[in-house]
């Protein structure tokens, strides 16, 4: 039901008069539940797909299918995470996370007892009634994810979701997102520049080159998890301390370095 | 739901611009034509095309049309001058001095609110119909832009272009010239250009009540004779002088925004 | 911090008591002669006759009254048609291209400039007067509006979308509150260019109203009664600007003080 398949995507853009291919050909399946990362250099087109499967772009060529259904337009079962939060700074922390539920039409009692329930999962309480630009960066992305999980949606689309936010902050929203992601396990499409991000929080983890983008290599980092148990640590700098952790990263690393040019932007 | 934002092609754009031009045109023309309103108090839009071109020949109200006009904006330009000489060092003198800010601040502050039509009545009582009258009420109006933004780009240099100017030596004089007059160059030719447009509605309103020539006595005078045709070629005239004026001082903005890679 | 503002009333206060000590000695003196500006004697008696038996043929709160009666007219009638077109503007691309041309031939033509046409078609009174404020009044509210839309940003549009928000939900929620402090600008810049339209027309003429008492003063060759007509232009238009401002702090409970 909320399976992700992108099917010989390709997307073109115009540049100076010419078609310019951003992506050139991808093919991916994201299962039921999975939680899988795209990572690349700058341009390659990740934000892209994700835009894709989100109904925000729509590919030049090929297909992109969510559940079976192609994507058309974008909507409340593929809730997006955004890098800017993208709260309304007019609506208080309660507001913003009520606004999808009453555009579902969900009666007022059960929108007032979802909302409650995710205020504390995200450890939001006593800020119901404040508005965005009175609270943190990590508060106001924890009420954006708060207002995607309360869609209930069948996919989470997290487009660099932690980019904005300062690096201890940073820290504590992947613990936070681990364990939610856990808890509440649907499946994920998250983008991200940083290579340990992706290690920490995936089960399987793209890596694209640069413009046009393909796929480089698929790495299944969640049987590697698993065979580690490295959800036996409480804390992020523990896993990132393992041997496994630490090889598999630097993998990741030189697939990246390969798609460095000398006097890249 | 979406914005209806999407591109249009040229063909709809200019399609759709050109229709709502026709349907006001049509519109007018129609009414004009149809015999509800007296000609003289609605003439079709050609009627009106053919009076701006007799204008520019025979002359109305003492002077042909580009008379009125080179009248006009001579005045313009004094007190458009004379608001910018004043307005600009006194803008940057202002930021600059934290103690002259101060005291200068608040009197500016009272005065400010004062409409610059307001101030006819004393040019009347000063200057009569001569140039001083509408020079000043010209002033009145282009002054508070010239200064409050010469003032802006003084104050609000960045810290660290003062920093680095002082950092690599450069005594009180050389950071005032190198620094932070450069520096408020875009907020003063932005000014400017407030400044200009200002002056130029200023104009308008003072040759409606203080003159004996130039575009806005020309209205006057239209409108005395109820020869709406004269009254609305003076307010095309206006309108395109002032939009030219615009137009010349946003290619100064664009130019000096170029320079500076912006 | 406490000690600079301190300082700077100080400052503000000697600034503008010297002031008026010099204005009390330039005019005693004769520096500056009777016939072209007034001693701040005769304003305070020039104050006490509009305020008690009345100049032109009114007193002072019948003129500031009639004057302001004038503006708001004419901006509530301007601000409520324009508002709606910038917003209508800012969404549809089509509108946008439809309505542009007839803004790019208007916006040039100063909104004094209409005041000699509104004689021609409605004569001297009131009427004219309204349409003309109207027309100064409706441009910046309506370009005010269309800039408040088109600058969202974008990822606002796109989360509401990605919530379902429906066509209704979305102007009534998102595009208008997102493009309130646009359109509050604007309608701080047509209330000011309505305020001096309406001195103007009453300037050319009129028969009450804070216009018409400059213009009876300027002819009385009154210059103590000039000054009390320009104080009270520059009251009136700073209450109503600090009303507008009131009422933006009211509608955007949500800003950053």
């Amino acid at each position: 039901m909320s399976e992700i398949v992108f099917s010989g995507v390709r997307r073109m853009f115009r540049r100076n008069g010419e078609d310019v291919p951003a992506l050139d050909g991808i093919d991916l399946t994201v299962s039921e539940r999975e939680f899988v990362a795209i990572v690349g250099p700058s341009g390659c087109g990740k934000t892209t797909c994700l835009r894709m499967v989100a109904g925000l772009e729509f590919p030049s060529a090929g297909e992109v299918r969510v559940g079976g259904a192609a994507v058309r337009a974008p909507g409340p079962d593929r809730a997006v995470v955004f890098q800017q939060f993208a709260l309304f700074p007019w609506k208080t922390v309660a507001e913003n996370i009520e606004f999808g539920l009453k555009s579902k039409g969900v009666a007022n009692g059960a929108r007032h007892e979802t909302i409650s329930r995710f205020v504390e999962l995200m450890g939001l309480q006593g800020y119901e009634n404040a508005f965005p630009h009175q609270l943190s960066g990590g508060m106001q992305q924890r009420v954006a994810i708060a207002r995607a999980y309360a869609l209930d949606p069948a996919v989470l689309l997290m487009d660099e979701p932690f980019g904005a936010l300062d690096a201890q902050t940073r820290t504590v929203m992947q613990e936070e997102l681990v364990k939610l992601a856990r808890r509440n396990p649907r499946t994920v499409l998250f983008i991200t520049h940083a290579v340990e991000e992706a290690v920490y929080l995936a089960d399987r983890v793209v890596v694209m080159t640069r413009r046009p983008g393909r796929i480089r290599e698929i790495i299944d980092v969640g049987a590697i998890r698993r065979a580690e148990d490295w959800d036996r640590f409480e804390r992020i700098e523990e896993v990132m301390d393992q041997a496994s952790f630490v090889h598999l990263r630097t993998h990741i690393w030189k697939l990246l370095r390969e798609q460095q040019q000398p006097n890249e932007h | 739901m979406s914005m209806d934002r999407a591109a249009l092609t040229r063909a709809e754009s200019w399609g759709l611009s050109f229709a709502g031009l026709a349907a006001l045109l049509v519109g007018w023309t129609a009414v004009a034509s149809s015999g509800l309103v007296p000609p003289q108090f609605l003439p079709t839009p050609l009627a009106v095309a053919e009076r701006f071109v007799e204008l520019t020949q025979k002359p109305f109200a003492g002077y042909t049309i580009q008379q009125h006009l080179v009248s006009s904006v001579g005045r313009y330009l004094m007190g458009f001058g004379l608001a910018a000489l004043v307005g600009v060092p006194l803008g940057l003198a202002m930021g600059w001095f934290r103690w002259l800010d101060e005291v200068v601040s608040p009197l500016f502050e009272a005065v400010r609110f004062v409409a610059p039509i307001a101030w006819v009545p004393f040019a009347a009582l000063w200057f009569g119909t001569g140039i001083g009258g509408p020079t000043l009420i010209i002033f009145m109006g282009a002054f508070p832009p010239a200064l409050v933004n010469a003032y802006r780009g003084a104050r609000f240099v960045e810290p660290r272009f003062i920093e680095a100017a002082q950092t690599l030596g450069a005594g009180s004089w050389r950071v005032i010239t190198q620094v932070l007059l450069p520096a408020s160059v875009p907020s003063i030719v932005a000014g400017l250009r407030i400044s200009a447009g200002l002056g130029w509605q200023s104009l308008v309103g003072a040759e409606l009540i203080v003159a004996s020539s130039g575009i806005g006595y020309l209205l006057v005078k239209g409108q005395a004779g109820i020869s709406t045709s004269t009254v609305m070629s003076g307010m095309i005239a206006i309108g395109i002088v002032g939009f030219a004026i615009d137009a010349m001082l946003r290619r100064v903005e664009a130019a000096i925004h170029a320079r500076r890679g912006r | 911090m406490r000690e600079r503002s301190g300082r700077r009333i100080a400052v503000a206060l000697a600034s503008v008591g010297a002031t008026l000590v010099l204005w009390q000695a330039l005019t005693a003196t004769g520096v500056i002669p009777a016939s072209r500006f007034a001693s701040p004697r005769e304003f305070w008696a020039a104050l006490a006759q509009i305020n008690g038996p009345g100049y032109a043929d009114a007193k002072l709160w019948q003129h500031v009254l009639q004057s302001c009666k004038l503006v708001a007219e004419g901006f509530v009638v301007a601000a409520g048609v324009g508002v709606p077109l910038g917003l209508a503007m800012g969404w549809s691309r089509r509108f946008e291209a439809f309505f542009n041309p007839i803004f790019l031939l208007l916006r040039p033509i100063p909104p004094l400039a209409w005041i000699p046409l509104a004689i021609v078609w409605l004569g001297l009174g009131d009427a004219a007067k309204v349409m003309v404020i109207f027309v100064a009044a409706f441009v910046p509210s309506v370009i005010n509006s269309y800039t408040g839309v088109r600058s969202i940003e974008p990822y606002l549009v796109e989360a509401a979308r990605m919530l379902g928000v429906r066509r209704t939900a979305f102007v009534a929620e998102v595009m208008v509150p997102a493009a309130l402090p646009h359109i509050f600008t604007g309608l701080r810049l047509s209330l000011q260019a309505a305020w001096t339209t309406l001195v103007a027309g009453e300037l050319v003429g009129a028969l009450r109203g804070l216009g018409q008492v400059l213009n009876a003063a300027a002819q009385d060759i009154y210059p103590a009664m000039i000054l009390v007509g320009m104080v009270f232009v520059g009251l009136c238009g700073g209450a109503m600007t600090w009303m507008l401002w009131l009422a933006e702090k009211r509608a955007m409970p949500w800003r950053a003080a």
